[in-house]
């Protein structure tokens, strides 16, 4: 499989000060990778700095080859979208002109939707099972609703990879179910590489293909989740926040 | 779940075509009557041969000379503000702003009290508005602006987060204004009587001869805005999200308030400081279309933004009021009730949501 992205001696942190020792970790096309650490572990910074919000202080993320920072913001807007924790509030934004605002970067200066960009916009909708929606108010839906409109914003933006903070933060079981689905049938079907967020031990976790464990001042683990668990690593990383259930829930679901 | 409860959300967007017609039918409408309605009484037959045939009627002068500069200043001023109240808004992501959000009209108010000032020091009186003066007053008020916004483009350069480049325009605000207090107290009273007529704003001091100029200027002012409408979208969606799909974020937020600055810098010099009509019409053009797609927002906005301010200058030169009202005490007692109700919607819908 071809290699997404790749970091070599990545440090990253605030105002030259390392979170965490280097990381050196690679993303591969159709991967669903988690990222999982307790709050205040990094994952928000590395999430930041592998979608180049912020600098690293030390090494480099190479997207395609190319280190990450070459590419103007037009490109990479091209080659990786964000599905974020924060949402847009605006009370007459409807599901339809945020989808919509995914594919401006495919548009010219008037941003006239062709009628491919169109159909890409409804398919889009139709993926992620929210094609009913279209004319609704953004503010007036579930946040598992919202949750699916910013992965079609995402989806229409047409990426090889996908970011997801957090994904899982607001939503009940039911809609945890379904957005495992979604990320399989995205990396499945489409190939899209994810790389997403998580800061207790979710479900999601458990469809991983890859899993990378942070904690503070700790190195990053990576491993599969069943090798994580097995290893102790999530034993040991989320000491403090782990209960006696949700470990033994892991386990018995490995 | 939340997404069943809330059918007020779920009404019909009116359709774009019908309601745009409606907006500039009212508008032709408004221009008319204030072209006919005012201090001087024409009647209907005369009004119309004045207008139709440009006739040597008596009531040529009152319609041409001075009713029709006023109404265009007016309509220009009222589109300008409104979207520059819009630029505001969806940049700051907050209901309330207007364009004297970054302290600009109080740049121009301060450009206005030194002249002021400057006339009472030197011994030129400023306070007798002739032709002179009020030309020297809106060349104070436009350097004054200018002055504020150049400052806050160089700061918004250096500060990352737009709710500090929000603090900094309040607080230029808050120096501009204790200065002009300053001037303000060593000044004499005929100055501070022109100041205070300044501030009350005026659509009729905009001459026959400058009226080229202003028009052109609002229409770059509005047309440089409307490009930048995809922007506008983006930032919608927050600031992260925007820049992932290829915002700037620091060079459009320079752009944006060059725009929405130079606009209010422009129409504040030329009228005073002119509240509400900023802040309240992007409202009714967003709650009209049901949209918050700036494409039709920002066009939107400026017909509506015409209209509001015509039929605000109508009300203030209706004959029972001898003459002129100052025409913001009437965008404010038109606009303060339109805000109003946008603050009580705004909270029945959040209580709908959560």
């Amino acid at each position: 499989m071809s290699e997404v992205l790749h970091t070599y001696q990545l440090s990253i942190g605030y105002k030259g000060q390392a979170l965490m020792p280097a990381i050196d970790v690679s993303l591969s096309e159709g991967d669903i990778v988690a990222l999982a650490g307790p709050n205040g572990s990094g994952k928000t910074t590395l999430f930041k700095t592998l979608s180049a919000s912020l600098k690293p202080v030390g090494g480099e993320v190479k997207l395609f080859g190319k280190d990450l920072r070459d590419y103007s913001p037009t490109e990479r807007s091209s080659l990786f979208s964000l599905v974020l924790t924060e949402k847009p509030d605006d009370l007459f934004l409807k599901v339809f002109d945020i989808v919509a605002a995914g594919r401006y970067p495919h548009l010219g200066l008037l941003a006239k939707l062709k009628a491919e960009d169109e159909q890409i916009i409804y398919d889009s909708l139709e993926t992620v099972g929210i094609s009913h929606l279209v004319n609704r108010n953004f503010v007036s839906l579930s946040d598992g609703e919202q949750q699916k409109v910013m992965i079609a914003k995402a989806l229409v933006q047409d990426t090889p990879l996908i970011f997801m903070d957090e994904p899982a933060a607001f939503l009940d079981y039911p809609s945890k179910i379904e957005l495992v689905n979604i990320m399989h049938k995205l990396s499945r079907e489409k190939k899209k590489t994810i790389l997403f967020s998580s800061h207790d031990l979710d479900l999601l976790l458990r469809h991983a293909d890859v899993m990378w464990v942070v904690a503070p001042q700790q190195p990053l683990c990576q491993g599969t989740p069943k090798e994580l668990v097995d290893q102790g690593v999530i034993d040991d990383y989320f000491k403090p926040i782990v209960t006696k259930e949700e470990f033994f829930w892991m386990n018995l679901e490995q | 779940m939340a997404s069943d409860t809330d059918n007020t959300l779920r009404r019909k967007t009116p359709p774009i075509a019908l309601v745009s017609i409606a907006i500039l039918a009212v508008g032709i409408v408004l221009f008319v009557l204030n072209l006919r309605y005012g201090s001087v009484s024409i009647p209907w037959n005369e009004f119309w041969d004045t207008l139709l045939h440009g006739d040597t009627s008596t009531y040529r002068t009152i319609i041409l000379d001075y009713r029709l500069p006023q109404a265009i200043t007016a309509l220009l001023a009222g589109i300008g503000l409104s979207v520059s109240g819009l630029l505001m808004q969806t940049l700051f992501r907050n209901p309330l702003a207007d364009p004297s959000l970054l302290g600009i009209s109080s740049g121009a108010s301060l450009g206005v009290a030194f002249v002021v000032l400057l006339g009472t020091a030197t011994g030129l009186s400023v306070s007798t508005l002739s032709l002179w003066s009020t030309f020297g007053v809106t060349i104070a008020a436009f350097l004054g602006a200018f002055a504020v916004l150049l400052l806050i483009l160089a700061l918004s350069s250096r500060l990352r987060s737009m709710v500090s480049l929000v603090l900094v325009g309040i607080m230029i605000a808050y120096i501009a204004g204790s200065v002009t207090d300053i001037l303000k107290f060593f000044s004499q009273k005929e100055g501070l009587h022109s100041f205070v007529i300044w501030g009350l704003g005026s659509f009729s001091n905009v001459s026959k001869a400058q009226l080229p100029f202003f028009a052109i200027a609002v229409a770059v002012g509005t047309i440089g805005s409307f490009l930048l409408f995809k922007t506008l979208n983006l930032l919608l969606l927050g600031e992260r999200y925007a820049e992932n799909l290829g915002v700037n974020i620091r060079r459009s937020s320079m752009l944006i308030i060059l725009a929405s600055g130079f606009l209010t810098a422009l129409i504040t010099a030329f009228c005073g400081p002119i509240a509400f009509l900023g802040l309240a019409v992007p409202h009714i053009a967003r709650f009209l279309f049901r949209s918050s797609d700036h494409k039709l927002l920002i066009p939107a906005t400026a017909f509506l933004g015409m209209d509001l301010a015509l039929f605000c200058n109508l009300i203030a030169r209706l004959p029972s009021f001898e003459g002129n009202l100052p025409i913001n005490s009437v965008t404010a007692l038109i606009g303060a009730p339109i805000v109003l109700w946008v603050i009580f919607h705004r909270q029945k819908v959040s209580h709908i949501q959560w």
